[in-house]
């Protein structure tokens, strides 16, 4: 494989998948899931820029990336309130411990 | 002007039904009030409508190109059977506001009644498939939320949700076979399947006329679905009357009947549909031989006429079996709401607490004799025509052994419909009674109804003409009432039947009133409680499906790290397929 600027780019995003993919899979601490939530949409965001460029539609990508870091930050507000609350009821941020799903 | 009252006919319910809810339960009178106003207004027009039958699309509204158009086509299938659901509707409405008075949560039951009744209109007069499987859910939602109305009995719910599980197979089978003719076809109209169903290659056509003929068998609780009928009967009488007897349940006869002609040809087809209305018909004549329930054995002689239906359209006789269709309608909702009104009087359902009541509520007593003669198939009532005219078709176009047992079938039926009349009303009370008066508006809808199962065996030349005029693809000769009673009298099959009857009549009269007080045969309650050993195959189904879903709990651990595998698993999957399969 080439090393062109589409190539790199398709790496990154790539890469930035598999961390948060790899991330979600062994974390329990919620503060460290909502950080790896993070890491996984810009990797959304860097291919929302990337389609816009291979598409031509350069415009059009980078209002969604724009939309998509808004509602992120929304997002991720939202999760580490949640994160702070869960501390403060149950003295833990371990998802496995706070779990009453039981099966 | 066709456009403008179809519209009514299926707006003027719901806008009541939106409208009644919305009044809120704390004025009934109101609510009473309203949903007889617009379910009335509704059968008008559809009454209306009958001026303009037509078989073009009345309207015709384009949706795109996955949905193909919109259409309403008021032809005369179509809208002999709004009347019949309009009109019946309403009169059940009626029959409500006595039945229903005092009850609580009366929006949540005339919501539902309202919104069943322009369902029902858009299903038969809808001329796109996937619209008629649209409003075909609906009434399938309104009946079990109807079943369930007491919804602190256990038992109605239980039987609401038997009758939602058990009419969604049916559901699954039309829109598999509507799926499949667009697929075929690239139209969801009604009238390109029927016109281009030869072009349609054998197997496709023959997945769609089995996939249309369990949806029917489903819906009007035919073999082997046909346990969900009875336990349907926890609903309140004046809807048992209206969607498990008059509508609902003949929305199945409907299906079979549009399409009989493009199905016609499908090797075996009309063969299965003999046998599943030959089996019907008998299975469930000696269940209702047992029952003591007296609206489960009444449920049991509705599928067992639904059954002389479906033969009858297996035997190629569409026009017989509407005109049946409509007799049913008429003196099986009378009986309905009659025994709505007995049950409303005395407070029981079990015929071996009743007896002797005919004295103390003489009117219910004689229109419920006129409903039971027509459904014995006694001349001059509308049963007998319409049973006739069944019989001469299934002699001339059946096997002889499907006609035999559908005889056997006319004697059962009198035979049972004497021994649930005499256990009602006649022989000596065997339980002291406290009887509640009948209200006025019960007296109405019962009277318009008994002078309907007198009469409307006249509007078979209408009914034929409408018929025979406006459905391009069937092929029926249009005959006038007074050939058809000449041709009735004349035959054979009617005195051969009338033979059969009087034998059951002869049968009751020697034996059935020890028959009715006794406790039956053990084989035969053991073979009717089972439902003819379905009700086993119905526990196993549900069984099989609780424990596979207990099993797959252990699979929901609300861990967030085992989710994210699973997704992670599936996306490898969806990539190693991709891959396989040379689109990466």
């Amino acid at each position: 494989m080439k090393l062109t600027e589409i190539n790199i780019i398709l790496i990154g995003i790539v890469s930035l998948l598999g961390v948060g993919f790899y991330g979600l899979l062994i974390t329990r601490n919620l503060i460290k899931v909502v950080m790896i939530l993070q890491i996984l949409v810009k990797a959304v965001v860097l291919a929302f820029v990337f389609s816009g460029k291979v598409s031509g539609n350069l415009g059009l990508g980078q209002s969604i990336a724009a939309t998509v870091i808004v509602a992120d930050t929304i997002v991720a507000v939202v999760g580490l309130a949640l994160a702070v609350q869960v501390r403060r009821r149950f003295g833990t941020l371990d998802a496995p411990e706070i779990s009453t799903l039981r099966g | 002007m066709a456009n403008i009252f179809i519209l009514l006919i299926i707006g003027f319910p719901w806008l009541g039904a939106l409208i009644v809810w919305l009044i809120g339960d704390a004025r009934p009178k109101i609510q009473h009030t309203f949903a007889v106003a617009f379910s009335l207004l509704s059968g008008i027009s559809s009454l209306i409508l009958l001026a303009f039958i037509n078989s073009q699309p009345a309207i015709d509204l384009a949706l795109g190109t996955s949905f193909g158009s919109l259409t309403f086509i008021p032809d005369g299938l179509a809208v002999s059977l709004t009347v019949i659901a309009t009109v019946v509707g309403s009169l059940a409405v009626l029959f409500s506001v006595d039945y229903m008075r005092g009850e609580a949560q009366l929006g949540r039951y005339y919501f539902m009644v309202l919104f069943f009744i322009g369902a029902m209109a858009g299903l038969v007069l809808s001329g796109n498939l996937l619209f008629t499987f649209f409003f075909w859910e609906i009434t399938a939602l309104c009946s079990y939320g109807l079943i369930s109305f007491y919804n602190d009995d256990p038992k109605a719910v239980a039987g609401g949700i038997k009758a939602l599980i058990i009419t969604q197979v049916g559901g699954v089978g039309l829109l598999a076979g509507a799926l499949i003719s667009y697929a075929s076809l690239g139209s969801f109209q009604i009238s390109e399947l029927l016109g281009r169903a030869d072009t349609i290659p054998t197997a496709a056509l023959s997945f769609i006329a089995f996939s249309f003929l369990i949806a029917a068998a489903a819906k009007s609780a035919q073999f082997p679905f046909h346990t969900w009928l009875p336990d349907a009967m926890e609903a309140p009488t004046p809807i048992s009357a209206l969607i498990h007897a008059a509508t609902m349940v003949n929305a199945g006869i409907y299906l079979l009947a549009r399409f009989y002609p493009a199905f016609e040809s499908v090797p075996g087809w009309k063969t299965a549909v003999i046998l599943v209305g030959v089996t019907s018909a008998l299975i469930t004549a000696f269940m209702a031989l047992t029952a003591t329930d007296l609206k489960r054995a009444l449920a049991y002689s509705t599928v067992s006429q639904l059954g002389y239906m479906v033969y009858a359209i297996g035997a190629g006789g569409v026009l017989a079996s509407q005109f049946h269709l409509f007799s049913h309608a008429v003196f099986k909702a009378l009986l309905f709401l009659t025994a709505g009104s007995v049950i409303h009087a005395v407070g029981t359902r079990d015929m071996r607490r009743m007896g002797g009541l005919g004295a103390k509520v003489p009117f219910a007593r004689n229109v419920f004799i006129i409903g039971a003669l027509a459904l014995a198939g006694i001349p001059i009532f509308n049963g007998f025509w319409s049973k006739e005219l069944i019989l001469e078709v299934g002699l001339e176009h059946s096997p002889m052994w499907a006609y035999a047992l559908m005889l056997l079938g006319a004697g059962l039926t009198a035979f049972y419909t004497f021994r649930m009349t005499w256990m009602v009303f006649f022989g000596t009370p065997r339980e002291t009674l406290h009887i509640h008066p009948i209200g006025l508006a019960m007296k109405i809808s019962l009277a318009v109804l008994s002078i309907g199962t007198f009469t409307t065996w006249l509007l078979f030349g209408g009914l034929n003409g409408i018929l025979s005029t406006s459905l391009p693809f069937h092929e029926i000769e249009a005959e006038s009432t007074l050939e058809m009673i000449k041709a009735v009298s004349f035959a054979p099959a009617t005195w051969f039947a009338l033979l059969v009857v009087t034998l059951g009549l002869g049968l009751f009269f020697a034996f059935g009133r020890k028959f009715a007080l006794s406790e039956s045969p053990a084989w035969l309650s053991t073979l009717t409680e089972s439902s003819f050993g379905f009700e086993p195959v119905n526990r196993f189904v549900v069984s099989l499906v609780s424990n596979g879903a207990e099993k797959l709990r252990a699979t929901q651990t609300g861990q967030l790290n085992w989710n994210i595998l699973a997704i992670v698993g599936a996306l490898l999957v969806v990539l190693a397929a991709l891959v396989w399969g040379g689109a990466l």
